[in-house]
């Protein structure tokens, strides 16, 4: 499904998501949604408060096992895989309240998103952190250039050192990022990346956002502020009660009846 | 790099400092003290790995340690295994009783975790007294047999005396010292302080946090069992006592007062308050009670309250000026 528009001509699908349900006691919180994702895009999760985003994306990532369906990525079922081996596979994301190390420092977040965790286990680092050269305990120098880099991505470079628990909440979110990309994902999921965040701050992420899927990364994010999602997906899912109600592109959906009445209709969040 | 040449003369001056301390001073009784205040310090710094730097509340630090002293003793006696390879299976068992404490921490966290360990602990202290065969009970194990002499050509050392101890454990210490430095400055160190901070984060960036759990447990009961191998050896008597609840407190206690989560601190308070503790030994005649137990409660709650960072984060903060940093300054004052 080539979009218009798009420069590259081949598409190739790197999420898939078949009849994906999940139930909280007897509350079915994701009812059996499908859709597919192609590479390098910027896709957009929307759907009331409840409507079961986040839990969609904490199926994706792991964090929690769903019911039924299955979870291709690049052509493997991941569905009820452990959170930190679906993020060795190259899927990363960031939380709605934020997850950062907050007694480590900024560079030290990202730094431990940097560790090659698919060579590397605890065992083989702890006899590592004893044989490497004497006198430099620190890490490698490649990653803390890496670390470095990421942290001027997001633009946050000038608090390498400070504490995570130091940095304004806007800035906590940017650091979250950074430490997702870290680990070198395919995919990336953000959910809510803009919430709490004021309009000047806004601007700079949706910029953000733009800058990390030119380097190839594709990109699911789950947003409240139509601005933003307006703004920079290339293609809308909608749930609603747990249920898809409509999938396309954006202008497509806004103007969808469906949406309107279950979404932007009532007291919507369209207002902001 | 001068500040790095300055650090490093800093710790070749505390070093040479330590290794004539048994010369200058030479009462027997003062160096027991500092050979027991060494043996503390290892488990203090095990302790503070787990705790201090993974977030996993161990209350049942003391079954390391006396299934280390246990380890090595009957080792030597029952099967006549030369002490020093004693102190290292120790360690070694210790270790293996780690790794299987870990998998009840996979599952748990805070106050849960901290009842099951100390469940943990209160079924071997239990083992140790029942079991009359093997450990003679509460009775427990005496004439455990001293570190055997070493020759190396025309040289030569043997272990009678507390100076001679205070040189082996002196080791012990610094190789812990070394050992922690380099776990907890690298990726491995990271690794734990993200699973710490938080978990679910620690995963979505690719941690194997159950992994990491399994091996920091094992890896910090290793050095609790040296140390009780050390202990064992040393005081050449190693009772059920060893496992009990205020072993682990007295570690928790020395941590925490010193500053958990920090390099130094786990030194500083283990080494702090033996010397006090001895000091207010002297004093229970007059106050008619154990005032050691009194004050050490008194000092964690003042440090939970004003100084989180314990003794280093007061000297951090002494460092940094009076200034920026109100709490710490009067937490200090409150020490001086």
């Amino acid at each position: 499904m080539a979009k218009a528009g798009t420069p590259v001509a081949i598409m190739t699908e790197i999420l898939k998501i078949e009849n994906l349900t999940k139930y909280f006691g007897g509350l079915c919180a994701v009812d059996s949604v499908s859709f597919s994702l192609d590479e390098k895009v910027i896709m957009g999760l929307i759907g009331p408060n409840g409507a079961g985003k986040t839990t969609l994306v904490n199926m994706i990532s792991g964090a929690i096992p769903p019911n039924h369906g299955r979870i291709l990525f690049n052509g493997t079922d991941i569905a009820g895989h452990k959170a930190h081996a679906i993020n060795n596979r190259g899927i990363a994301r960031t939380f709605q309240v934020v997850r950062i190390f907050s007694k480590l420092t900024a560079l030290e977040n990202v730094m431990a998103g940097l560790v090659d965790r698919r060579q590397k286990g605890p065992w083989r680092l702890a006899f590592a952190s004893l044989v490497g050269g004497f006198g430099k305990q620190s890490q490698n120098p490649e990653n803390r250039a890496a670390a470095e880099g990421l942290l001027e991505l997001v633009g946050i470079g000038g608090y390498r050192d400070e504490l995570a628990e130091n940095l304004p909440y806007a800035l906590t979110k940017r650091l979250e990022i950074a430490r997702a990309l870290a680990t070198r994902p395919k995919l990336l999921l953000l959910d809510e990346p803009s919430s709490g965040l004021n309009p000047a701050e806004l601007v700079d992420q949706i910029a953000l956002i733009r800058e990390i899927n030119k380097q190839g990364i594709t990109i699911l994010i789950i947003e409240h502020v139509m601005k933003v999602i307006m703004d920079i997906s290339d293609r809308l899912v909608v749930i609603h009660y747990g249920k898809k109600i409509a999938d396309g592109k954006p202008e497509a959906v806004y103007t969808d009846p469906n949406v309107v009445e279950a979404y932007l209709g009532g007291e919507s969040h369209a207002a902001r | 790099m001068s500040k790095r040449l300055k650090h490093r003369l800093r710790s070749v001056a505390v070093v040479a400092a330590l290794l004539i301390l048994p010369q200058v001073v030479q009462e027997r009784y003062f160096l027991h003290i500092v050979v027991m205040a060494g043996i503390y310090t290892i488990m203090t710094m095990s302790w503070n790995l787990l705790a201090g730097y993974s977030g996993q509340l161990n209350l049942g630090h003391a079954a390391f340690f006396g299934i280390g002293a246990y380890s090595s003793a009957l080792l030597a006696m029952k099967l006549g295994v030369s002490p020093w390879f004693g102190l290292l299976g120790g360690g070694v068992i210790a270790g293996f009783f780690g790794f299987l404490l870990g998998f009840p921490a996979l599952r748990l966290s805070g106050p849960y975790l901290a009842i099951t360990t100390i469940g943990f602990a209160e079924i071997l202290r239990l083992v140790a007294v029942n079991w009359v065969d093997l450990t003679r009970g509460s009775l427990g194990l005496s004439g455990i047999p001293l570190l055997t002499p070493i020759r190396l050509g025309s040289w030569g050392m043997e272990f009678y005396f507390e100076r001679d101890y205070y040189y082996v454990v002196l080791a012990a210490v610094v190789f812990t010292y070394f050992c922690m430095l380099r776990f907890t400055h690298s990726e491995f160190g990271v690794s734990l302080q993200a699973l710490r901070d938080d978990e679910q984060g620690a995963q979505s960036i690719g941690i194997h946090t159950s992994q990491y759990k399994l091996a920091v447990f094992t890896i910090s009961a290793f050095f609790a069992g040296m140390a009780g191998g050390l202990f064992a050896h040393f005081t050449r008597l190693v009772s059920p006592d060893t496992m009990s609840l205020h072993v682990t407190f007295d570690t928790l206690t020395m941590t925490m007062i010193g500053g958990l989560g920090t390099t130094a601190g786990p030194i500083l308070g283990a080494v702090l308050l033996s010397l006090l503790s001895e000091w207010l030994r002297t004093l229970e005649d007059f106050f008619r009670m154990d005032i050691r137990l009194v004050l050490y409660g008194f000092l964690l709650i003042l440090t939970i309250r004003f100084m989180r960072e314990g003794l280093v984060g007061v000297v951090r903060a002494l460092k940094e000026g009076f200034s920026s940093y109100g709490k710490g300054r009067n937490a200090g004052g409150d020490h001086d």
